[in-house]
């Protein structure tokens, strides 16, 4: 294998999706936009209510979540969701490139708009609603913010594994993948206030885990013992599976002949 | 490099639609193909034959649901990794990704074989000369005419130097100088650079213009195969040119005239079937009257696709 080749086969989506980024207006949107309104209205609620310092972290770490997991997904599904719109897909898949090149490549793109917005959504937390970060501290920032690094890229690598399946009809699971799975693992209030029946889905949710984790520095309560090593044993799994899902779906575009109905 | 680019045998294709009741369309039939390297090959039919769908499983876009296909001696199942590696395609009517201006298009299919740095750069520059698009290079691809369009997707379909070369109806849409442009493109091409090219199409003078061989695609099979002047001779096909005469038509032996196929006649009028009709008109008007016919009207029908499928089906 040609390390430098496959380097570059990776590049070449995230160079795309970089330039893609930087000339549409509504990536602005996403980035900062959405995630604002969402982080005011959100904090400004828990002022409303008078919420205790912790009370408000518990939610203000529920909209950092959303707004990173929601732009990092969204970049792992742009990557093919481009080709579909242009009805450019058959080019792509015409070329010697695996999957593997497409999630990499777009998962670099989503790292890095992920990554400006849980900044932004960080420091506008303690700036703004007095958010105490020292207890977590950078480390635990940091491996929280790769455990919502890794369900964006399971969530996309699902929503791509729907659009080579079913076409322009699953397109929609794009926005609303990330919102689904963010109302069962607890966005803004333990998991055990969900009935029962969906706690039991939550527990099979890695974000449900990397958000009590974080939520633990600020006092709440665990509800496994290492939540860490639970929530990246299932990314493991989920991504692992991911990528089998999506070579079943790239296999059966091929034969159904959903690729060119894709493309022009 | 292999002598047969293409080889296919029993080969099937039905596409399935419809979740509840299950509705089978059958596109292609126990199909047998073989073409050799270096040759522009034309496959034929009017729509809905089923000519898109035999290139992209020839260009492994499209799984077969039966038979054996080896493209540059490659299996189209199971080494469809190698077979990506030396081919590509480009098709009438081109999409790509609207925002991004042809530079950036041809680099982006570029590091998708694995070209980077300057070899890619270099690349990149050779097909926007090529292509006569150093104008436009910094413009967005939704801002391109079709015809520049057309231009960046043969660019797009070269740049990975392919052995072998699928154009899927190549001029649709073009006016009539961008596809004449676009003809004179594949030709030189083909014989510059040797790569084989396989190229679908309804029009039957392009084919004529560009294909060695052809393959007429009908009811899933190809029907016949060989060069287009041999079947329409087989089949005594051609076009039809109807001659009005002023007074009586002089007296010369019609069928026996260079291009004459087939020739019916009665006082004042002449219909003839010409092998091809653009290049004998002025010598056959020159013969007629130079034996002393003077003609008062000329009509031209070019054989009709349809008319040829139709013959083959018989």
């Amino acid at each position: 294998m040609n390390l430098a080749a496959e380097a570059v086969k990776i590049w070449a989506f995230a160079a795309r999706g970089g330039v893609m980024n930087r000339r549409n207006v509504f990536a602005v949107f996403e980035m900062l936009f959405w995630p604002l309104v969402g982080l005011f209205s959100v904090g400004l609620l828990t002022r409303f209510l008078e919420l205790g310092t912790e009370t408000v972290s518990f939610v203000l770490i529920g909209a950092v979540a959303m707004n990173t997991v929601q732009i990092a997904q969204l970049d792992v599904s742009y990557a093919l969701l481009y080709d579909v719109w242009a009805k450019s897909l058959k080019h792509g898949f015409i070329a010697p490139i695996r999957l593997s090149h497409v999630i990499l490549g777009s998962g670099l793109v989503g790292l890095c708009r992920g990554l400006a917005v849980f900044l932004i959504m960080v420091a506008l937390s303690i700036r703004t609603f007095g958010m105490d970060l020292g207890r977590p501290g950078w480390s635990g920032l940091a491996v929280f913010f790769l455990g919502l690094f890794l369900v964006a890229v399971i969530e996309g690598i699902l929503v791509l594994a729907l659009v080579l399946l079913f076409g322009h009809r699953a397109e929609i699971t794009a926005w609303a993948i990330s919102y689904l799975v963010l109302l069962l693992s607890g966005l803004y209030y333990p998991v055990t206030l969900l009935p029962e029946s969906l706690q039991a889905v939550a527990r099979l949710i890695p974000l449900t885990y990397f958000m009590e984790y974080f939520r633990a520095f600020y006092g709440f309560p665990l509800s496994a013992a290492d939540p860490l090593t639970l929530g990246f044993l299932l990314s493991l799994a989920y991504l692992s599976a991911g990528y089998g899902l999506i070579s079943l779906s790239l296999h059966r575009a091929r034969q159904r002949g959903t690729l060119l109905k894709l493309s022009e | 490099m292999n002598e047969t680019a293409i080889q296919a045998q029993g080969l099937w294709k039905t596409f399935q639609s419809g979740w509840w009741r299950r509705r089978h369309q059958p596109v292609l039939r126990d199909l047998q193909l073989a073409i050799p390297s270096g040759t522009i090959f034309g496959i034929l039919g009017p729509n809905g034959a089923g000519k898109t769908t035999l290139i992209s499983i020839l260009a492994t876009l499209l799984l077969p649901d039966a038979g054996t296909v080896y493209v540059l001696g490659l299996d189209v199942r199971r080494q469809a990794g190698r077979i990506r590696k030396r081919i590509n395609l480009a098709s009438g009517a081109a999409k790509f990704v609207w925002s991004l201006t042809v530079e950036e298009n041809l680099r982006f299919y570029g590091r998708l074989y694995g070209l980077g740095g300057r070899p890619l750069a270099a690349r990149v520059e050779e097909m926007v000369s090529l292509f006569d698009l150093q104008e436009y290079r910094r413009s967005p691809f939704e801002t391109l005419s079709s015809g520049l369009k057309q231009r960046l997707a043969l660019a797009k379909a070269l740049i990975s130097r392919p052995e072998l070369l699928f154009l899927d109806e190549p001029t649709n849409g073009l006016d009539p100088l961008a596809a004449q442009h676009t003809r004179e493109e594949i030709l030189r091409l083909n014989r510059q650079t040797g790569v084989t090219i396989i190229l679908t199409t309804h029009n039957l003078r392009e084919a004529e213009q560009l294909c060695q061989a052809v393959g007429f695609l009908g009811e899933g099979r190809i029907q016949a195969q060989g060069s287009i002047r041999t079947l329409q001779q087989q089949l005594g096909l051609g076009d039809r040119l109807c001659l009005e005469f002023t007074g009586t038509m002089p007296p010369l032996d019609y069928q026996q005239l260079p291009g004459v196929l087939r020739c019916r006649r009665n006082e004042s009028h002449l219909d003839l079937i010409l092998d091809h009709s653009a290049s004998r008109l002025p010598q056959l008007i020159r013969q007629i009257n130079a034996a002393g016919g003077t003609i008062s009207a000329i009509r031209v029908q070019e054989v009709d696709l349809e008319v040829l499928y139709r013959e083959f089906s018989r």
